[in-house]
């Protein structure tokens, strides 16, 4: 049955002591078959099996997670979206993506919390100055809302940054006002909701250990709950992809570095953009709690451990209290890693392979979460059609091939 | 409630009067008293306002786990929810309650409360979605954000914060009595241990509780006395007080902060807070354990503490915040709460637990006896009643009678866990206590050992075993201490997390998490909706998410949980402790690597020559570099690099280049490196010649660019770009070493070792001639891109004759110490002649007019050799170069690639802008088509027009036509698309 | 904050080196013909896996040598550094705690702190 929220079911299930509602997703056992399993219950993975069922009429999917849904960089990230990325490949499928965010919470029925705060890119030298004016005229042509802020500018909007008593002034900033923050649960659980109504099995603590193919097509997956059948698969593991991708024999040009983020204790809103600085490697937002959400860079290495390196937070929170002295006075409270999966050229892969009914969407890197309605839709699109939609076609395997490659690295808040 | 002042001890004297203000209102506190205590003292309940319903809330810990008591501390910048229960009051300190207004008496906030049935756990996923999504951007989530965070924000603050390294073989976490005796066991052993301890004074329960009668036949305060001082003589010991461990890396990493000022003002411009950064071979937790409280109606009403609280306020602070306490339990734990109430000649009003009569220990059942205490057992407390405190509370006894009891405090004991938060960020394994009904420390993951109730060893009785056997594989003596207990009690406990209310309203509320006003309602719900994980769970009712972590209660939503699942707690698993152990503040984390010292900033040798003639900085990585020089104040930037730009055309200009990274090859096979790190090929180039070369990396892309001066074939000087210089020799040194290990082949950034100075324009023979006149600068002697050694004035100099402008120019190579002597004399030769300095932004012009490339401006990791036209500069015949197979991939070959191009608008009067594209259309439709961008655009006053460098799509074949170039203000010019070229084209300036 | 042994100036914080990606992959001889995909695998392709991993290292703030290393990518534990012209150790002499491909180490590693 479909669930519907509103003030007044709140209302309702209030009088009766909020024990009546319904679960939002089932607690499946597996089947034995599916016609398309999702490997990886997060965001992406479960956006996938929702619009697999509903833009393609699929009924017989599964998500399988090895945890629990969205614990893994859904849950984990720093919540930033918007879409003014360099290149038109990365602008359209981050456009495509905002489009979608704009409307999820009445979609999904379920308030996915997306505030279009704005999002501030900071120039804190020429060279900034000439990579950011470069950006926002190719987001202009590409009809994206994207504005080149003068320092006046950017302290009228956030009065408590010091732009001018720094090693790095602040020299401008790009600025895209449909940018901004969302509740990274809640998509998860909005996605997992809906799809669950529509049929999809959604089966958490099941994971997946080896793909199975035979004559280079698709035969199963190896599970902790046994093995499942299934005409075709994706996989949408973020750090862990690359493992499962090499237990079919794909080698997939990924590297999984830790990643980190923190926030602080809650106080009254001081912030209301989120402003990302690339230079000094900071960006924060405030979120409605009131905690100040700050990402911080990877480490060099390799690790599945979710951990990273102490010195990445100093290095972060050197930044902060000199970009905003208010900040002097705060208190980290808790701080944590993902793993993150980084392409060579910082851009994602969404992509079918050699094998027939394998297909891939990883390579997010630091900016995934932006793109998960996005990335989703079109990797259902890919998975149902058999081939790419018009907006991830360039996001191919073979362009590593090629050398045709989507070079993001300057538009990624993190440098690689 | 009247609370009452008990008897000085040791750390609160009566003469020591501190004055202190609370919203306003001046109080009396002593030395020695936290926040907390001091407001105790005046009989202060009600401290603050909860998050979400704005509820009144008072006191409910005396230590770090205090969920409700945070405050402002408005006279240290303002700085937001301090713990009132651990911050030290000195005098003249301002204090202020958060979250309420426009009073904390009257809260118009706590209309939230009348709201609180619809506000359930994660109601804001369901609602605020209507009727349109602009209500969300502006009114919705306004309104919420005003609601949330808990206090102001703090004010500017420039903190001043030291970092100090530790390497030790053992760190013991905790001064109590398992930490003591760890250390004491350390005493005048191999071993460098460190002893941490939070708060001013070692001792811990000692200090504490009354639980402890003698040790070792001796007063617990003489023989604590005794042994700190035994600790403090001994060589091989070292102890950190006001020092709280937060984090637990691996490997064995910790990270702990001491409070510099403790029980004082912190002084400005002095260093409040230090960060130790700890390297150990092992680590020793002896930190604790802590009380967790109950869930029940009303739960959260100033007035309720936790008992072990409530005795150290005893015990530590000589204050007792009511004379007569219920005390509500169902463990053992709150026996020593009992004693010390009696021992201070007080007694508690009731004493309730949960436990059968049998299950209470005789000794308690003997002093409740003797007192007249009322007892009740099988009991338990359905609700606490009282508007802002608490006035009475609602018993059910064993025979399921209801009994009503006024009282103004209430202590509660709801059973004691290890302090597992810094083993868990350790990455060690938890295992239920099925009996003491805790999760505690099983499997490390690091070199870490528990000690003590941190370790689950709630009791004292293998004290000396547990020690010495966890502690065999060291090199120590071997313990042996006598303890006498006054309260004679092995832990016992009885399963209770919730007491279930008397009579059920919309608006009853057991709070299960105090800071976040979570309720067991919410939990309920949440297992209904499906959030039976305990991740889940946290995050959709924000269990546990407040900053004390939920010390006091995440156990019992586990066993709320676990019981109404149906499960085992450990099926139902616990949620990852993050790190800090407590919030831990931002100055300290940055440490003195801020500020002023923030990133160093790199300095040409003759900075102080740029600083005083005039010259505007720009940052290019961390150099600081001369952009352009003002000659007077009114000088516009335009002004000065069209007159820098002209002066170089038309006499002579200097440039300060030593920024340029500089990197000595040397060593027998230099010349078979050299080759494969750069696209061009040295073999055929004669000694003492230089060339312009492109280093690519392996994805065909250009990296970086420079002159290469061969000395010989064993000996080369690269130049790199500023920003490029650690790339560069750090790839050079990866591919040495590990692709091509038998060359013979060494190199090393000389970079800081050399001025370079650029000199260039028609008259720089001229000058140089003057400056050096025992050198012969004839073209014939001195051809382009050749170099030579020379001594001037005792000096080894290194002159290079290339040019960045298009003009005659040399580059001269000096040691640092003499640069700014023989720049000096330059400039003084070249007045004559109309010589003068120029900064980056007229070098950058000059050179787009000549058509040089900046790598990192022209360049964007996208781009081949052959994509700007510089296919010569590839080595054809060479086997093997970085990149090289990438150069003939089929996306490198394709004929439509970017390519650069030159532009210039077709009405020479337009102006063009950098970063702006080049497309085919006059009229912008958006999306639009783009051709490229341009890369370089500068106004020259030689061209008399405006002109750009660019790359477009086909841009070699595009020559020769026309396009559009978009404008910021989103319409178009007008362009030509040229060879990239404007100056010279055929170089007879450069060669002659 | 791992503690890296270097060969050459012993054991050091993770904050003196740098990271190399995996050890052991040779760079094909640029005088044989290779195609594409093959030429596109050296360049972009790295192995990536879960436990044990063959990786370099290099002591950038000391004394600038490179060398191998085998960690645990499930843990980060260091389990050898050796010269870059010793042999490569055999894996089968280390035990990976990694039970299932992508399974999560015997170590509260975020998933699981509560023994099984």
């Amino acid at each position: 049955m479909k669930k519907k929220y509103s003030i007044f079911s709140l209302a309702k299930n209030a009088l009766s002591g909020h024990k009546e509602w319904p679960k939002m997703w089932r607690s499946p056992e597996p089947r034995e078959f599916y016609d398309v399993i999702i490997i990886g219950g997060g965001g992406h993975g479960l956006g996938t099996a929702y619009y697999l069922a509903k833009e393609h009429g699929l009924k017989n999917i599964a998500v399988i997670e090895k945890g629990w849904l969205g614990g893994g960089n859904t849950g984990r990230n720093t919540t930033i979206i918007r879409s003014n990325y360099l290149w038109d490949d990365s602008a359209h499928l981050y456009e495509h993506s905002l489009k979608l965010w704009e409307n999820l919470s009445s979609e999904l029925n379920y308030n996915v919390m997306f505030s279009q705060r704005g999002v501030m890119n900071l120039a804190h030298n020429e060279h900034d100055i000439k990579e950011i004016k470069r950006r926002v005229s190719a987001n202009n042509l590409n009809g994206i809302d994207s504005f080149w802020l003068s320092k006046e500018e950017i302290q009228k909007k956030v009065p408590i940054m010091n732009t001018d008593n720094l090693r790095y002034p602040v020299l401008g900033a790009s600025y895209q006002p449909r940018g901004g923050v969302a509740r990274h649960d809640a998509i998860a659980w909005g996605f997992a909701m809906r799809a669950d109504e529509m049929g999809v099995d959604i089966i958490q603590n099941c994971e997946a250990h080896q793909i199975r193919t035979k004559n280079g097509t698709i035969e199963g997956v190896e599970t902790s709950k046994g093995f499942l059948r299934a005409n075709k698969i994706g996989v949408v593991a973020s750090g862990h992809t690359g493992v499962l991708a090499e237990s079919a024999g794909i080698r997939l040009p990924l590297q999984s570095k830790p990643l980190q983020a923190l926030v602080s204790e809650p106080i009254k809103p001081i912030i209301d953009t989120v402003v990302m600085s690339s230079a000094v490697h900071a960006y924060v937002s405030q979120s409605d709690k009131g905690e100040l959400v700050i990402g911080a860079g990877t480490d060099s290495y390799n690790s599945f451990t979710q951990r990273g390196g102490f010195n990445i937070i100093e290095d972060t929170i050197r930044a902060m209290v000199e970009l905003y002295p208010v900040f002097g006075k705060m208190k980290m409270l808790r701080q944590w890693g993902g793993i993150v999966d980084i392409c060579p050229d910082a851009s994602p892969i969404i992509s079918k392979c050699d094998i027939d009914g394998l297909f891939f969407n990883c390579g997010w890197g630091t900016g995934g979460f932006k793109a998960t309605p996005g990335s989703a839709n079109v990797f259902a699109h890919t998975i149902a059609k058999n081939e790419p939609h018009q907006i991830n076609s360039a996001f191919n395997l073979d362009r590593f091939a090629s050398g045709r490659l989507v070079d993001e690295h300057g538009a990624a808040a993190v440098a690689h | 409630m009247k609370s009452i002042n008990l008897k000085e001890n040791q750390f609160i004297q009566f003469h020591q009067k501190i004055s202190f203000k609370f919203d306003g209102v001046k109080y009396f506190g002593y030395k020695g008293d936290t926040i907390a205590s001091a407001l105790l003292r005046n009989n202060i309940n009600l401290v603050g306002r909860s998050f979400k319903y704005h509820r009144p809330r008072g006191i409910y810990t005396c230590g770090i786990e205090e969920p409700n008591a945070l405050v402002q501390i408005i006279s240290e910048y303002s700085e937001p929810n301090t713990r009132a229960t651990i911050k030290k009051i000195y005098e003249g300190m301002e204090i202020e309650s958060q979250n309420r207004w426009p009073s904390l008496e009257n809260d118009f906030g706590s209309i939230n409360n009348l709201f609180s049935p619809i506000f359930s756990a994660g109601f804001y996923y369901k609602t605020f979605m209507g009727p349109h999504k602009k209500f969300w951007k502006n009114l919705y989530e306004p309104l919420i954000r005003r609601a949330a965070g808990l206090g102001k924000p703090p004010k500017d603050f420039k903190g001043i914060s030291n970092h100090i390294h530790h390497n030790v073989d053992v760190t013991i976490i905790g001064g109590g009595l398992n930490g003591l005796l760890a250390a004491k066991s350390f005493i005048n052993s191999n071993y460098d241990v460190l002893l941490i301890e939070f708060e001013e004074q070692l001792g811990g329960i000692i200090n504490n509780s009354n639980k402890i009668s003698l040790i070792d036949n001796k007063e617990p305060k003489d023989w604590l006395k005794e042994t700190i001082q035994e600790i403090e003589e001994s060589k091989n010991v070292k102890i950190l007080k006001n020092t709280l461990v937060t984090t637990y890396n691996y490997i064995n990493h910790l990270i702990a902060i001491e409070d510099r000022f403790v029980g004082s003002k912190p002084i400005e411009g002095k260093v409040n807070s230090t960060l130790h950064k700890i390297r150990t071979d092992h680590t020793i937790l002896c930190n604790g354990h802590i009380e967790r409280f109950l869930s029940f109606q009303n739960n959260d009403l100033p007035g309720i503490m936790l008992s072990s609280s409530f005795e150290k306020y005893i015990c530590r602070y000589g204050i007792a915040p009511s004379k007569e306490p219920v005390i509500f339990s169902n463990n053992s734990n709150s026996n020593s709460l009992v004693y010390s109430l009696i021992k201070a000649g007080l007694k508690p009003k009731a004493y309730i637990d949960s436990r059968s009569g049998e299950k209470i220990e005789p000794n308690l059942f003997d002093l409740i006896r003797k007192n007249d205490v009322p007892l009740y057992t099988n009991s338990q407390i359905k609700g606490a009643f009282g508007s802002k405190k608490i006035e009475k509370i609602l018993i059910e006894d064993s025979s399921g009678a209801l009994n009503e009891i006024k009282c103004d405090q209430l202590c509660l004991s709801g059973g004691i866990n290890p302090d597992v938060h810094l083993f868990t960020q350790s990455k060690g394994l938890l295992d239920w206590d099925e009996k003491d009904l805790t999760y505690k420390p099983s499997k490390p993951f690091q070199p870490t050992i528990t000690l003590g109730s941190a370790s689950g060893q709630f009791n004292f009785d293998h004290l000396n075993s547990d020690i010495n056997d966890k502690l065999k594989n060291f090199k120590i003596k071997k313990l042996d201490v006598k303890l006498e207990l006054n309260t004679n009690a092995k832990y016992n406990i009885e399963k209770l997390w919730e007491v279930s209310p008397q009579k059920k309203s919309l608006w009853t509320k057991s709070f299960i998490d105090l800071q976040n006003d979570v309720t067991t309602k919410d939990i309920r719900q949440a297992i209904t909706e499906g959030f039976d994980r305990i991740e889940h769970l946290k995050r959709y009712t924000t269990n546990s998410m407040g900053t004390d972590q939920g010390k006091i209660s995440s156990i019992n939503a586990l066993g709320i949980v676990s019981d109404l699942l149906d499960k085992k707690v450990n099926e139902v698993g616990t949620t990852i402790y993050r790190p800090p152990y407590a919030p831990l503040s931002f100055s300290a984390i940055a440490g003195r690597n801020c500020y002023e010292f923030y990133d160093p900033e790199r300095k040409s040798p003759i900075h102080n020559w740029h600083l005083n003639n005039g010259a505007i900085f720009e940052d290019v990585g961390q150099w600081k570099r001369p952009w352009y020089f003002q000659i007077n104040k009114d000088e516009t930037m335009h002004e000065a690099v069209q007159r820098e730009s002209k002066n170089v055309r038309e006499n002579a200009g200097i440039l300060d280049g030593s920024t340029l990274g500089k990197i000595e090859i040397k060593g027998e096979d230099a010349l078979e490196f050299m080759n494969l790190i750069y696209t061009n090929s040295f073999t055929k180039m004669k000694q003492g010649s230089a060339r312009y070369a492109l280093m690519l990396g392996e994805d065909g892309m250009v990296k970086d660019d420079g002159i290469i001066c061969k000395i010989s074939d064993q000996h080369f000087i690269a130049t790199t770009t500023t920003g490029g210089a650690a790339t560069v020799l750090g790839c050079m040194e990866e591919y040495a070493q590990t692709e091509w290990p038998n060359l013979k082949v060494f190199m090393n950034s000389i970079t800081e070792q050399y001025a370079t100075f650029n000199i260039s324009g028609p008259k720089t023979r001229e000058i140089m001639k003057k400056a050096f006149p025992d050198i012969n600068f004839s073209n014939e002697e001195f051809p382009f891109m050749t170099f030579q050694f020379h001594e001037f004035n005792g000096v080894p100099i290194r002159i290079l004759r290339a040019s960045f402008t298009g003009e005659l120019g040399y580059e001269i190579y000096i040691p640092s110490n003499s640069a700014l002597k023989i720049w000096e004399g330059i400039q003084s030769f070249g007045k004559e002649f109309g010589l003068a300095p120029y900064g980056t932004e007229a070098m950058h012009l000059l050179r787009a007019e000549k058509g040089y490339i900046i790598v990192g401006q022209d360049t964007d990791g996208s781009i081949t050799p052959i994509d700007l036209g510089l296919s010569w500069m590839i080595g054809k015949s060479k086997k093997d170069f970085l990149g090289k197979r990438s150069l003939t991939r089929s996306d490198t070959v394709r004929e439509d690639r970017k390519q650069l191009v030159g532009i210039v608008p077709s009405n020479k009067e337009d102006k063009l802008e950098e970063g702006q594209h080049i497309i085919l259309e006059k009229e912008i439709k958006s999306p639009v088509p783009m051709l490229g961008h341009i890369t370089s655009c500068y106004h020259s006053s030689t061209l008399g027009h405006d002109f750009a460098l660019a790359v477009i799509k086909n841009g070699h074949s595009m020559i020769g036509t026309k396009a559009y170039a978009s404008t910021s203000s989103m319409s178009t010019t007008g362009v030509d698309i040229v060879k990239p070229v404007f100056y010279d084209e055929d170089n007879k300036r450069l060669v002659s | 904050m791992l503690i890296i042994n270097c060969p050459y100036c012993g054991p050091r914080d993770q904050s003196e080196f740098s990271n190399g990606g995996e050890a052991h992959v040779k760079r094909p001889d640029g005088s044989k013909e290779i195609g594409d995909r093959e030429w596109g695998e050296y360049v972009f392709i790295r192995a990536n896996p879960k436990g044990l991993f063959y990786e370099r290292w290099v002591h950038t703030h000391g004394c600038r040598k490179w060398f191998n290393c085998v960690r645990d990518t499930s843990t980060d534990k260091i389990l050898v550094t050796y010269k870059l012209d010793e042999k490569k150790p055999n894996l089968n002499n280390f035990k990976s705690v990694v039970k299932t491909p992508s399974g999560e180490p015997e170590v509260g590693s975020g998933n699981f702190t509560v023994e099984k």
